[in-house]
């Protein structure tokens, strides 16, 4: 059983797959390098389920201050993410104060960033209804509820014991990828370079 | 006044077979209204409408239920002055442009909208001065600032920051410049969340309720789980009309309006660890204001080579 899966941990989970016209083999090759060069690298991705300030910041601080480490799980989807190969120029962890995206990073076709220090590959199961939304509008949505539709990515806390319901079966998810966050966790992006 | 839209509402289910009565159907004129022509009008007031920031909880509803909210607006407004606490939606301006393109024949006297972004403020006078809307103002505010105390509304309408991760207080903040802007002695209109699913809507109608109790307020009605919003992480979530009133010979308890400065109210004012730090947002002037930024796109020429 993975280490990362426990009662109490707060994981951030989302699909992924090829981005703004780039394969994902490509993008973890290129993140692997920003984190060896760097010392950190910038994980792009879109959409307002995992919204820097209002929900990923705030979850994270939660897990932070608990002296917990924030691990970013991702799964594998087939997609045709389209959007323009564009290079980020800036970055701010609150949208007030901005700094220029270090030469070695190249964040494409993002608005957000998480900030990662860690890729790597482990393969585990992820139970849905074994874990909630912790932050956010939706704060105590069971996860295999909340995760379907266009929602693709979501903070989610482990809880005890999966929910006891007759409603669906189980939702376990495979994940392949893991990365783990470090403070600010996630950035706002804008500006081309 | 019959509302034209009261087929849209939920029927309140009978326990019992209702007696056979023989009942008058209205006037037609009394209960039709031009639909296309109310969703167009309300599809300008979108048009018009500054994106929403999300840092500061600005989340807009969904068009329909725009529609549906304006008249129920206008239907309780009738005849009186509203004070706007906020009004990202554009709610205010819906009810008095139908009322002025004679899509509802009834509504506010006047609606004065009280909202820190200075966007949303020059939308609003903008649209009543491009519309001949002369029921309508905006003007800057922040809700941690004292209230004017010349101001005298018969009724507020707030569609607030939910308060998710403060129990409410946020929603509070807003309601008590209602309150004060009413004199204590008005009604108001709630919009807030509401779902059957989750802890934190119920906890914080909770408060909401308690506190205006506090105030001299009763909660007279609730229109539940009606509106739904551009919300991408909670696209369930619906909120309700949360209607209060005040006491009779509440206005005696009226007393002065200050600024907020309690740290326990601040915090997570606009969702967990976001206490406010900006006292305003301002508009960039632009000369293409309601047109495609220059910004956005550039011209290819026929003829020219890629």
């Amino acid at each position: 059983m993975s280490t990362i899966v426990r009662p109490g941990e707060g994981i951030l989970f989302m699909k992924i797959g090829t981005h703004a016209q780039e394969g994902l083999a490509e993008i973890i090759a290129r993140k692997a390098e920003e984190i060896r060069s760097t010392g950190y690298g910038m994980w792009g991705y879109g959409g307002n389920t995992c919204h820097p300030t209002s929900m990923v910041q705030p979850f994270a601080n939660i897990f932070a201050e608990q002296g917990r480490e924030i691990h970013l799980c991702m799964e594998e989807m087939e997609s045709n993410h389209y959007a323009e190969p564009l290079c980020a120029a800036e970055y701010s962890a609150d949208g007030v104060e901005w700094k220029e995206i270090p030469p070695g990073i190249q964040v494409r076709g993002s608005k957000y960033a998480l900030v990662i220090d860690q890729l790597h590959p482990e393969s585990f199961k992820l139970r849905l209804d074994q874990t909630k939304v912790p932050v956010g509008p939706s704060m105590g949505r069971i996860g295999s509820r909340y995760i379907q539709g266009r929602v693709d990515k979501a903070c989610l806390e482990i809880l005890e014991h999966p929910e006891l319901s007759n409603e669906a079966p189980a939702r376990e998810i495979e994940i392949g990828l893991v990365a783990r966050l470090v403070d600010p966790y996630a950035v706002f992006l804008r500006g081309q370079r | 006044m019959k509302s034209p839209f009261n087929w849209l509402r939920p029927r309140s289910r009978q326990t019992e077979a209702p007696a056979k009565q023989v009942v008058a159907k209205p006037e037609r004129t009394d209960r039709k209204i031009d639909l296309r022509a109310a969703l167009n009008a309300v599809s300008d007031v979108v048009q018009n409408r500054p994106r929403p920031l999300r840092i500061f909880d600005q989340i807009h509803m969904k068009t329909g239920d725009m529609v549906m909210q304006s008249e129920i607006v206008a239907d309780w407004s009738d005849g009186k002055r509203i004070a706007f606490i906020g009004d990202g939606d554009g709610i205010s301006v819906c009810v008095t442009y139908l009322q002025a393109k004679g899509i509802l024949p009834f509504g506010p006297v006047h609606i004065t909208v009280f909202d820190f972004d200075e966007r949303t403020v020059n939308a609003v006078n903008r649209f009543a001065e491009k519309n001949g809307i002369n029921n309508l103002d905006a003007k800057l505010y922040n809700v941690l600032d004292a209230l004017d105390t010349n101001l005298d509304f018969d009724l507020f309408y707030t569609n607030p920051p939910w308060g998710a991760s403060n129990n409410g207080e946020s929603v509070n903040v807003f309601v008590q410049r209602g309150i004060e802007a009413t004199r204590f002695a008005g009604e108001g209109m709630v919009v807030i969340a509401d779902d059957d699913e989750l802890e934190w809507p119920k906890r914080v109608l909770a408060s909401v309720q308690a506190f205006s109790l506090q105030n001299g307020y009763y909660v007279s009605k609730m229109q539940r789980k009606l509106h739904e919003y551009h919300l991408d992480d909670a696209p369930d979530l619906k909120s309700c009309n949360l209607y209060v009133g005040a006491l009779p010979g509440n206005g005696a308890r009226r007393t002065k309006s200050e600024n907020i400065t309690d740290e326990e109210r601040l915090e997570n004012f606009y969702g967990r660890s976001k206490a406010p730090r900006v006292h305003y947002v301002r508009e960039r002037k632009r000369l293409e204001y309601g047109f495609a930024h220059d910004d956005e796109f550039e011209l290819s020429m026929l003829g020219t080579k890629k």
